[in-house]
């Protein structure tokens, strides 16, 4: 049983190799309850790798994943969705051809297999308004605009009720209006649903506003752990990727 | 689940079954067999389209349900109903297994693999000497009291399991096939068990193809391993390509157009498949999306030139 203060995911000593190229070695944070925790680094720095460690995707060639407080290190991705960890990619995670209305639907089949009709189209249309996608669900997904494609994925892993939804690169390609109303999105999930979040994303000023907590990785090593003000003053941090527009 | 056309279902299919009470002539009537098998071959393979696969295990699974037919009635003297219901099941059995196996794999592996299967399968039909060898199978006659009404029977069956194509495509878990044809990883990422459901598809489609079978048998009164070689889920995919693949109603216009076409082709000689050929090029070159592709676009440029209308009427009046 996980205790109330014990962290929803925690990585020790993870890393993964593909031959000679060392793309995460030696990760080890936690994502905790209620949290929604910050992955940054430049490109190529190893947050998809950790994406798809975490969530089952590619299995670590060493350390440890525990999620929810049962070690998943070598556990499929179906099992570990199954479990409340559910995430989106970077990109087009949703189904171009089918409505928004069928692609939100894919969340609640594994979750509400045993439920009807009614209940999973109450669930989609739950989700729909809580993402305020409402005016677009019978739209097909791929004649809508980017920033909406961008909802509609969160709006897929969402619909799953995911005790940890992890999310990669969603502000991306985003205006500035858009951001802002994702990010009340990405609030109003944690506050009303008691959902955590782990944040992969390149939009500093965003990362900064709505993070906890925030993990540094470069080169695939964790530069940095800590909150937005310490990680905005860590000199290491603005050394490799932040510079001086973000620092202070 | 979509809202399922019902009325217009019911009212297509009630005329194809009216068709087969209403003609008499033998030569039509083999005719209409034709298509109506012809058509479901086309739409079993189409559901397998529904995951993003070419399925030409297809003609394997028709075969296997023609001389499972073929073997309930000739040799173990098994009623009719049982006879015609005994391929389809053995079919959906083998396919589970060929598709746990096999639906790991994508795209053009899974092809050849399928490709590879449906001539083995020919292979050990006419190898085999107790189901007949290379000469195949004769004698599978229906129960004469419903030999008459074969043509109906055959009719009503396909268009059973078309419209239960239809709905499945339409429901829930069609749409989960659609996800995993367009986008695997999200499926996986949301607990869908993606294999399980593609498994599932597969055999849905090769039960299908296994009734294809049964009814071919019954319906030639005479099967040979010639009969199921990669050719028949090649022209079940001519069918689909010609007739559109974005619903399953192309599947069955494809079926109709190409075998009347086939049928007449048949008095040109020596040029009946260069004519055949060449229809089929034409139609896939002119008409991408096939017949479907073009009576949606027909129709929203029609539903586009009402709209422009609307407004502009609506001005006036005010």
């Amino acid at each position: 049983m996980l205790g109330e203060d014990s962290p929803l995911l925690k990585t020790t000593g993870l890393t993964r190799r593909f031959g000679g190229l060392l793309a995460v070695s030696d990760l080890h944070f936690e994502v905790r309850r209620d949290e929604i925790l910050g992955l940054i680094g430049p490109n190529g720095a190893g947050k998809s790798t950790t994406f798809n460690l975490i969530s089952g995707f590619l299995r670590p060639t060493a350390g440890r994943l525990e999620v929810f407080g049962r070690n998943c290190t070598r556990i499929s991705p179906i099992k570990i969705s199954r479990m409340g960890l559910v995430r989106t990619f970077q990109h087009g995670s949703y189904v171009r051809t089918a409505r928004v209305r069928d692609n939100i639907l894919l969340g609640t089949v594994h979750g509400l297999s045993g439920a009807g009709r009614t209940d999973r189209n109450r669930r989609v249309e739950e989700t729909a308004e809580i993402l305020g996608l409402t005016p677009y669900l019978d739209n097909s997904a791929g004649t809508l605009p980017h920033g909406i494609q961008r909802l509609v994925s969160i709006a897929i892993a969402f619909a799953a009720r995911p005790k940890l939804l992890c999310l990669d690169e969603p502000l991306t390609g985003l205006n500035q209006t858009e951001v802002a109303t994702t990010l009340n999105v990405f609030q109003a999930i944690r506050r009303d649903f008691g959902c955590s979040i782990l944040l992969v994303e390149h939009n500093m000023k965003a990362v900064m506003s709505v993070c906890d907590r925030i993990v540094v990785l470069h080169h695939g090593q964790q530069l940095a752990t800590g909150t937005p003000a310490e990680i905005r003053n860590n000199d290491e941090v603005i050394t490799a990727y932040l510079g001086k527009r973000h620092a202070k | 689940m979509d809202r399922l056309r019902i009325p217009w279902w019911l009212a297509g299919g009630a005329s194809a079954i009216a068709a087969t009470v209403l003609i008499q002539d033998a030569y039509t009537t083999s005719i209409i067999n034709l298509i109506a098998i012809a058509a479901l071959t086309a739409a079993s393979l189409r559901f397998v389209m529904l995951i993003g696969e070419v399925s030409f295990a297809t003609a394997a699974f028709v075969g296997l349900g023609a001389y499972s037919a073929g073997v309930a009635t000739t040799i173990l003297d098994w009623p009719f109903a049982v006879a015609l219901l005994v391929g389809p099941v053995l079919v959906t059995a083998v396919s589970i297994v060929f598709g746990v196996i096999t639906l790991r794999i994508k795209g053009p592996y899974f092809t050849l693999i399928g490709f590879a299967f449906t001539e083995a399968v020919r292979i050990l039909f006419s190898k085999t000497e107790f189901i007949g060898g290379t000469s195949g199978m004769i004698g599978i006659f229906p129960p004469p009291a419903i030999d008459a009404w074969l043509s109906t029977i055959v009719m009503a069956v396909v268009v059973a399991c078309v419209f239960a194509l239809y709905a499945i495509e339409k429901s829930d878990f069609g749409k989960v096939l659609v996800a995993i044809r367009d986008n695997e990883n999200i499926a996986t990422s949301v607990g869908i068990n993606v294999l399980f459901c593609k498994v599932a598809c597969f055999a849905i489609a090769s039960f299908c193809a296994g009734v294809v079978g049964s009814l071919h048998a019954f319906a030639n009164n005479v099967i040979s391993p010639g009969d199921f070689s990669f050719l028949l889920a090649a022209f079940a995919l001519a069918y689909v390509k010609v007739g559109g693949e974005s619903s399953i109603l192309g599947a069955v216009f494809g079926a109709i157009i190409l075998v009347l076409l086939d049928s007449y082709a048949l008095g040109l000689g020596a040029g009946e498949n260069l004519f055949y050929g060449g229809a089929i090029v034409l139609a896939v070159l002119l008409m991408p999306n096939g017949l479907i592709g073009l009576v949606t676009s027909a129709s929203r440029r029609l539903a586009r030139a009402r709209a422009g209308n609307g407004p502009t009427l609506n001005r006036k009046t005010a």
